[in-house]
């Protein structure tokens, strides 16, 4: 499997930019869903997000994504506020994301959700899409690499099904195919492998270490422990809004059993 | 033979207008109730230009155009930031308030009594003036309106919009600035409805508020969802259909009245049975709302 | 008192956008989509008044009764026949929009069939002057809409403080839990359906003592509603009824320096600046998210 490159010029301007958060708060009718959370994201690797429902996992989620914005807090890409960012800046800075309701173009194909994902298409803008100058060749070579990037997590003889006639897990993979056809270096996914066949699961986690290997970061939310312990390098656990534990997996997760044990 | 005329350019006008409110109805998904508005904007803009200031007919279309993109934009841009729903509620007030303009800014538009006596076109030296050359020039506005829609469909814009149309929030996660692509194409949309109401004003050579009510807005919505939303051929075969619906309406000897509301009656209830049970309408693929 | 005049002409009729708001708001909050067809009802209603007060001459009594009854069962025949089976299809709002425009104008148009499209009266009492207040006039029957307008505001809002608000609140925010405590999400929509098109009868019958019958007037009124709701804050009940009044006290105010052309452009502009800077509206809390959790 080709090493992709991650030379994009977009990144280059954040190569080393890490993403970090500062005292997130924002509640919902009352109940805190971040109280405070602040953390700093280490440059690549993979981070596991756990805790129990309502413990603010996907609240903090969609607040990095611009998606929800945060009472009060700041969340940052190197020195570039994120804060008040709109949800598609973000992406185009190259923090993108999937999610737990799994969002797809259902009524369109594979390839199209790919290609949809590209970044920077001359022929996304109303002019040149009328006249076509030189959109053809652009979206050539933008077809390539929709279909390499198929190839590469496995969907390369579903690409011209509709989406929508996907398996669960297929989705889920076609989902993270698309946040790399966005070229962002950071990924967030909601629930990668939650739900999915054990085959498939192994698939996506085989995927998420081969992002690591390309120097991406790879934030994901699982509640699956023994996913989490096989491939995430560090852990953060949550509850109530809070970040209770950030470390190592094993560390992390034995204080997180001891927990669930005690509140059953 | 004239009559049948008739009925062709009238296909065609309006089935170069529902091919326009297909881009915003049908491939973006957002309905708008306004589109005969900017018929109207379209008509008098043309129509007061050429009667009071004899100004050439390719000029005045284009400062309805430029009008109506202006004001399709004082729409979309507070609206479009907001879910669709907002939208639909805003090209509704519009509708209402321009119909109103029309009909009671009576210095400007003569209220009511509309105004009569629009020449026929000439365009660089063509003399539009006999039913058979207004076909022509109803049947290449079609094609232009055609042509436009389904080059920006069928490109990575139409892609973003298709993706807009499903599900806006994933679009946003992969990077796409929804609102400009909702702005342009509800701009193209007012556009090109806007020429169809000019060239649709001289072809009649009378205009009144009347024909600029919502209920046309909702015929010509009703042309592209009986058709077909989302596809290039649906507006076509909803405006063939519902153009010839009331003509044949007519040999059955109805009072006129009488036939005005029955046709009416037919567009709900096609607009309702549609919805239940053909969403993707007469010959197109994508199953609206589903 | 031109002042005091016009203030007045906004309270009356800004309490009817506000009735009309408020039917067209249940709805809304409850399932989520532009019912159209409110129009219908309220259309509806008006000639069913005709018809019951004007032609079959029952005492006024028995006719509003008639109405309402008639109007709400049309309503609940529309969510029953239409809506109902259109969920069960997973149709999109925009789905159910259309077809809501679509019932609109069947029912419009039987209207239109059965009585024709002139104006029809059923304002059976001469004219009469009206009382002075404050140096404007205004009629018996102004009160009485103001009153009665304001009582049914005041019911529903108590009614949504109650359990049986908190059970359309869960049904509007998440139909799935609705089931799991054990209502009934249907019979929840049938409800709302009941309360729109009964408040859409009220304001027709009243409304109808002030303006003559026209079979598209409700239309028109619909989309002063919906401005109103979305001025109010349409994700809340008192933020309708809150909308209607600021709309029609703004109307009537603004007449006193343009030209009454401009009425309905007031209420576009009033529309356009909510959206741009307060697009919850009045009641709506502030700091709005993008959107991804509220589906």
């Amino acid at each position: 499997m080709s090493l992709m490159s991650l030379s994009d010029s977009r990144l280059a301007n954040h190569a080393d930019a890490t993403l970090h958060c500062h005292g997130l708060r924002k509640s919902f009718d009352g109940t805190h869903a971040l109280a405070d959370v602040s953390l700093e994201f280490p440059y690549s690797g993979i981070v596991a997000i756990i805790g129990p429902n309502g413990a603010g996992k996907t609240t903090l989620l969609n607040v990095v994504t611009g998606f929800l914005r945060p009472k009060s807090g700041r969340v940052m890409l190197g020195e570039r506020e994120l804060t008040h960012q709109p949800p598609h800046r973000i992406a185009q800075l190259g923090v993108v994301r999937t999610f737990q309701n799994l969002r797809l173009i259902t009524q369109e194909t594979v390839l199209a959700n790919v290609l949809l994902a590209r970044p920077n298409q001359k022929g996304e803008r109303l002019l040149p899409a009328l006249f076509r100058f030189g959109v053809a060749a652009e979206e050539a070579k933008n077809r390539e690499e929709a279909l390499r990037l198929l190839r590469f997590v496995g969907l390369n003889e579903k690409a011209s099904e509709l989406a929508g006639e996907l398996s669960y897990g297929q989705q889920k993979l076609l989902s993270v195919a698309c946040c790399l056809a966005t070229e962002a270096r950071i990924l967030l996914l909601d629930e990668p492998v939650a739900g999915v066949q054990p085959e498939m699961v192994i698939q996506i986690l085989d995927l998420l270490r081969e992002l690591r290997e390309q120097g991406r970061l790879v934030v994901f939310i699982e509640h699956d422990f023994t996913a989490v312990r096989q491939i995430a390098d560090a852990v953060i656990a949550m509850d109530e809004g809070k970040i209770i534990a950030y470390g190592k997996p094993a560390d992390v997760l034995e204080r997180a059993e001891i927990m669930e044990a005690y509140i059953g | 033979m004239d009559y049948s005329l008739h009925i062709l350019i009238l296909v065609a006008i309006y089935a170069g207008s529902a091919i326009s409110l297909d881009l915003i109805a049908g491939h973006t998904g957002l309905v708008s109730l306004c589109h005969a508005a900017f018929h109207g904007l379209g008509a008098y803009t043309t129509a007061l230009l050429a009667t009071r200031a004899g100004i050439p007919f390719p000029v005045s279309i284009l400062a309805g155009v430029v009008i109506a993109v202006l004001l399709s934009f004082a729409i979309s841009l507070p609206s479009f930031r907001l879910h669709g729903d907002y939208f639909t509620i805003a090209t509704f007030g519009f509708q209402m308030i321009l119909f109103g303009l029309f009909n009671n800014w009576i210095e400007l538009t003569r209220g009511p009594l509309g105004v009569p006596g629009i020449p026929a076109p000439v365009i660089f030296g063509w003399h539009v003036d006999t039913n058979l050359e207004f076909l022509v020039l109803a049947a290449s506005f079609c094609c232009f309106s055609g042509f436009v829609v389904y080059r920006i469909t069928n490109s990575p814009f139409g892609r973003v919009l298709h993706a807009i149309r499903e599900d806006e929030v994933f679009a946003q996660a992969n990077g796409k600035n929804t609102l400009y692509y909702k702005v342009a194409a509800f701009a193209v949309s007012a556009a090109l409805a806007s020429s169809a109401g000019s060239i649709s004003a001289h072809y009649v050579t009378f205009i009144d508020p009347t024909s600029f009510t919502v209920m046309e807005s909702i015929l010509v919505l009703s042309m592209v969802i009986i058709g077909g939303a989302g596809s290039p051929l649906g507006p076509m075969v909803g405006a063939m259909i519902l153009v010839t619906l009331p003509e044949a309406l007519r040999f059955m000897d109805l009072p006129t009245s009488v036939a005005a509301n029955l046709r009416q009656m037919i567009y709900g209830s096609l607009l309702v049975v549609m919805m239940m049970f053909r969403p993707q309408g007469l010959v197109g693929r994508y199953r609206f709302g589903r | 008192m031109v002042i005091v005049q016009l203030l007045l002409n906004g309270l009356i009729i800004g309490s009817i956008y506000s009735v009309v708001a408020l039917g067209f708001s249940v709805v809304f909050q409850t399932v989520r989509f532009l019912n159209f067809a409110h129009a219908g009802y309220y259309t509806l209603a008006g000639y069913f008044t005709f018809l019951f007060l004007v032609q079959f001459k029952f005492h006024p009594a028995i006719a509003f009764s008639f109405v309402c009854v008639v109007v709400v069962l049309v309503g609940c025949m529309t969510e029953f026949f239409v809506y109902r089976p259109l969920r069960r299809r997973r149709a999109s709002s925009q789905s159910l929009l259309l077809a809501s425009l679509g019932l609109y104008l069947v029912l419009q148009n039987l209207v239109s069939l059965a009585w024709g499209d002139d104006t029809k009266t059923i304002r059976t009492a001469p004219i009469v002057e009206g009382h002075n207040f404050l140096g404007a006039r205004i009629t018996t029957v102004q009160i009485v809409i103001v009153v009665v307008n304001a009582l049914l505001i005041c019911t529903l809002a108590i009614l949504m403080r109650t359990k049986v608000g908190k059970v359309f609140r869960a049904v509007a925010n998440d139909n799935d839990l609705a089931c799991c405590v054990g209502i009934s999400t249907d019979h929840v929509i049938m409800g709302a359906f009941g309360i729109a098109s009964f408040m859409a009868s009220v304001a027709a019958i009243l409304l109808g003592f002030e303006i003559d019958l026209t079979p598209t007037a409700g239309f028109k009124l619909l989309v002063m509603a919906m401005i109103a709701a979305i001025i109010g804050g349409i994700h809340s009940f008192t933020g309708a009824a809150l909308g209607g009044i600021v709309l029609g006290l703004a109307q009537n105010v603004a007449i006193w320096q343009l030209p009454s052309k401009w009425q309905d452009c007031v209420a576009f502009a009033l529309l356009i600046i909510f959206l741009l800077f307060r697009p919850l509206g009045i009641a709506g809390r502030r700091g709005s998210d993008n959107g991804v959790e509220s589906q």
